[in-house]
């Protein structure tokens, strides 16, 4: 489970103004749900995800990872995650075999786990043509599904994909939202950002949207077009940032 | 830190190096490979060369003035000499030994010594630039000296005085230096230089992949994320550029002791049965090791802290030079290991193998060098893993500074970039103009450089750019006491400068020719008191004051307090271009840009440096007597520091009192 609450980071920009990429966000996704973070590029959807990676840290607030807390415990809350992002890449001299152990091995996953668990992955991910040859001499698809197993070689309870389709064909997208489904029915918390509303359209059992760092709206696809009374995500979006826009005008002019 | 998750990282990251090519190219196949057949060719080239050079036949002309039995002996002598041909007559010598087409020409004259003797002079021109003529001069001298040898003979006879009477005192060499020590003195100097720079260069290729690269190629976000601690990911890469520079290290000197030993054999040196020192061959590896890891270390934070790995090599390059020199320092037979230099990194080492491969080892030192550089070694790793838990380094983004930071805010006066490339300008004009005008005539050099390069730029720059000087300056009045703590700390802060150069000159003494030029410049003794004062206290306090504690600091201002003042002083002490004077010169920047910023007048610092600068006038002229008193053959006792930093500390109290009162209000 995540439990987001309150989370603030700013940057510090060239030109000594502040940025605000996340503002008092917060959120809560549970055990076998599958929560989209939908926001256009720069709606701060990556520095989230990264502040509940831990390797950014929240200005203020913070959040909680399978009871443990992103500031105070960040060791035990990358050892229930798994990170799988859309420009990850891979070690090239490398074959797929050797990653997924180094990874595996870097979880504190035992020798014998590790081997049985690639076992399984590669004849679920259908990699074992390709698991001993160097990445180097992998196709974009491969690789995808080589960065996939390495993220979960550690079974947690936790996954978070940062925009995992993005640049893929699809055939290689579906890749991974099967196996996005796949983590769903084994009962883990996925987290999912993209900008594309038909991906959210298609997964999400809930949607958090996300525009210039705060929370716009959240619910499902279903409490979300009851709300809006529109039917296609891209309008509800639009409606939901018209709306952000009114209130700010209305705040200015106070 | 769980030492199991360290080797797993070590172990992938070397597999990973391993399976580089051009790591393996350049860190193991080529010393293996490249080196000996280096050494060999070059040194079997050059004794071949040698050979020629030898027996090459040169033509020589000689021009005999006197015509009479001695001097055809000389010629006659030549003529018979090996390898010499004598040119007949032609019209211009020397237009043909300016073509070479003769190696020498000679001209015989003779004159009458005052007891009536004959004098043959020879006069050899030749072009000493030309190694073959080089070697004929010294040939066709020692046929000389035996033509000589017979005629004073001759004439000794004449008198019936039997020749051995010059033989009155006669120099044996018997050089003691054992076969292996004169080896180790050739090997010594150029070995460390070639070992350092192979460290730094194999080094360098690993690290810059090792997280540079890992930037670049999007992965290391995947290993952030995984339960690794951030220090083992560190150590476990540190020691992967240790291995591989240590390798790289090992092999070469492996690849060298058999390259030598096959050179020796053919040298024809009398070295055959010198056995080379493979013991100070081991040695030497030992003292390698915590160099290796200090600059494994360095390679890794350079690495951390770039985006991509053309950064991290543009970034190790200032590091490779600042190794190359350290390590020519070898080179050099004046510098010689003591406590002092053992300090020192780089050339600490670089000397150590001087002394090992001379047989002079000294343990104490050995230990201070690898203490001092294990010591500095902790320090590098700490900053690297505090590099490596920083986000803003981590996730620098690739165009977002490089390009803008001298876009944007160098049309800004005040800003930092625009100060950088100021306080850069100055310090190369400084050098090349400041210095040859102080050159041509020291007191117009110094009124010169003082108001044409320090002063009278800052103003052009706050003119041309439309600030408003007075108030940019800081050329305004503040409360009347604060006038009074410059004077007041005077003495005190002179003592306290003294006590540190005194500190200094113990650890690196300062050549005796640099004080004798200091005092030359303090003391301008064929000038009267006042103007020496006016010249080294009182201008340079104007125009230096202006230049640093006026205008540079305002660039710095953003930073904070403290930044800004110990920036300003950094700079300040580096444009004195004195590495001996460095720290106490940087301490007294510190000391007056915490009067400025304090005071908020440029006019209280201005102050202290006239009267640091007259303190130093009159001493050089012993016009203080009290301190000489207390001082000994010129030295300051060491307590007086103490007295001298409670008055500081004192003023300091003060300072901050009446300055608060003044934020306040009251």
């Amino acid at each position: 489970m995540i439990e987001v609450k309150n989370l603030t980071k700013s940057f510090k920009q060239k030109n000594g103004e502040v940025f605000n990429a996340v503002d008092d966000v917060s959120f809560i996704a549970h055990k076998g749900e599958i929560v989209v973070l939908l926001g256009v590029n720069g709606a701060g959807k990556t520095t989230t995800m990264r502040m509940l990676s831990t390797v950014l840290k929240p200005n203020s607030g913070t959040a909680i990872i399978e009871g443990n807390d992103v500031l105070l415990q960040p060791q035990k809350v990358r050892a229930n995650l798994g990170f799988l992002s859309g420009d990850t890449g891979l070690y090239a001299r490398l074959t797929g075999r050797e990653i997924i152990t180094y990874f595996g091995r870097l979880y504190d996953v035992d020798d014998v786990t590790i081997k049985n668990r690639i076992k399984n992955l590669s004849e679920l991910l259908d990699m074992n043509d390709f698991l001993d040859k160097k990445i180097d001499m992998l196709s974009t698809g491969m690789k995808q599904k080589v960065s996939i197993a390495r993220s979960i070689i550690h079974d947690p309870p936790v996954m978070i994909f940062d925009e995992p389709t993005s640049g893929l064909d699809i055939l290689t997208a579906k890749n991974i939202i099967d196996f996005i489904h796949k983590c769903k029915d084994d009962g883990k918390c996925v987290l999912f950002s993209t900008h594309i509303m038909r991906e959210a359209e298609r997964i999400a059992d809930k949607i958090v949207m996300i525009h210039k760092g705060s929370i716009l709206a959240e619910g499902s696809w279903k409490e979300l077009q009851e709300q809006t009374g529109k039917r296609d995500l891209d309008d509800i979006f639009i409606h939901f940032v018209d709306q952000q826009k009114e209130s700010e005008g209305a705040a200015d002019e106070f | 830190m769980n030492f199991k998750k360290i080797l797993t990282i070590y172990k992938k990251e070397m597999l990973d190096i391993l399976r580089d090519k051009r790591t393996v190219l350049s860190a193991i196949v080529v010393p293996i490979i490249l080196y000996p057949l280096l050494i060999i060719g070059m040194s079997s080239l050059m004794s071949r060369q040698e050979q020629k050079i030898e027996n090459q036949s040169a033509t020589i002309y000689i021009d005999n003035q006197v015509k009479d039995n001695n001097s055809a002996k000389i010629t006659e002598a030549l003529a018979s000499a090996k390898n010499i041909q004598i040119m007949n007559e032609v019209d211009d010598p020397f237009a043909l030994l300016d073509e070479n087409l003769v190696k020498a020409v000679l001209t015989i004259s003779d004159s009458i010594s005052d007891t009536g003797y004959q004098i043959i002079k020879v006069k050899i021109s030749y072009n000493a630039s030309d190694e073959k003529a080089t070697s004929l001069f010294s040939q066709i001298n020692k046929v000389i000296q035996e033509v000589k040898d017979d005629i004073v003979g001759e004439r000794l006879k004449e008198i019936n005085i039997a020749s051995d009477i010059l033989n009155a005192v006669e120099v044996l060499e018997d050089n003691v230096a054992p076969p292996e020590q004169m080896f180790g003195f050739f090997i010594g100097k150029i070995l460390p230089y070639l070992l350092i720079m192979m460290i730094i260069s194999s080094g360098a290729v690993v690290a810059s992949d090792l997280v540079a690269g890992e930037k670049e190629r999007g992965t290391l976000e995947t290993i952030l994320v995984s339960a690794a601690y951030r220090n083992e990911l560190v150590f476990g890469k540190y020691l992967t550029i240790i291995t591989i520079s240590f390798i790289t290290i090992f092999l070469n000197l492996f690849s060298m002791y058999i390259s030598i030993q096959h050179m020796l054999s053919q040298s024809g040196l009398e070295l055959e049965n010198v056995d080379l020192p493979i013991g100070n061959f081991a040695l030497i590896l030992v003292a390698m090791l915590p160099l290796v890891t200090l600059i494994a270390a360095i390679l890794l934070s350079i690495s951390t802290f770039s985006r991509n790995i053309k950064e991290a090599q543009s970034y190790q390059m200032p590091l490779m030079l600042v190794g190359m020199m350290a390590a020519m320092i070898s080179m050099f037979p004046a510098f010689e290991l003591n406590v002092g230099m053992a300090l020192i990194p780089i050339v600490n080492i670089a000397l150590l193998f001087k002394d090992i491969m001379m047989n002079n080892f000294n343990l104490n030192l050995f230990l201070i060098v690898v203490g001092s550089t294990l010591f500095l070694d902790l320090i590098a790793i700490y900053f690297s893993v505090n590099l490596f838990n920083n986000e803003s380094i981590l996730f620098r983004t690739s165009d977002e500074k490089s390009l803008k930071f001298w876009g944007k805010g160098s049309k800004n006066v005040f800003s930092e970039q625009f100060m950088t490339l100021y306080f850069i300008a100055i310090l190369v004009i400084f050098y090349y103009i400041g210095s040859r005008w102080q050159m041509e005539n020291i007191t117009m050099g110094l009124i010169k450089s003082q108001l044409i390069i320090i002063a009278l730029p800052v103003l052009l720059i706050l003119r041309f750019s439309k600030s408003d000087i007075k108030k940019s300056l800081r050329l305004q009045n503040t409360n009347v006491k604060n006038y009074f703590v410059p004077i007041l700390a005077s003495i005190p802060v002179v003592i306290v400068a003294a006590i540190i150069s005194q500190v200094i000159n113990l650890i690196y003494p300062f050549p005796e020719s640099y004080l004798e030029n200091l005092q030359k410049i303090i003391n301008m003794s064929d000038f009267p008191l006042w103007k020496n004062i006016l010249i080294i206290a009182v201008l340079p306090a104007i125009c230096e004051e202006l230049m640093f504690r006026g205008f540079i600091i305002r660039g710095f201002e953003k930073r904070g307090f403290w930044n800004a003042i110990i920036i300003t002083a950094f700079l300040f002490a580096v444009l004195h271009l004195d590495p001996f004077r460095f720290i106490p010169v940087g301490l007294l920047g510190i000391w007056m840009g915490y009067l400025l910023l304090k005071t908020g007048s440029i006019f209280v610092p201005m102050l202290a440096h006239a009267l640091n600068n007259t303190l130093a006038v009159l001493l050089s002229r012993d016009y203080i007597p009290f301190i000489g008193k207390i001082a000994e053959d010129g030295e300051l006792p060491y307590w007086s520091i103490i007295p001298a930093l409670i008055i500081i500390y004192v003023i300091y109290l003060w300072v901050e009192k009446i300055n608060l009162k003044i934020e306040r209000g009251e």
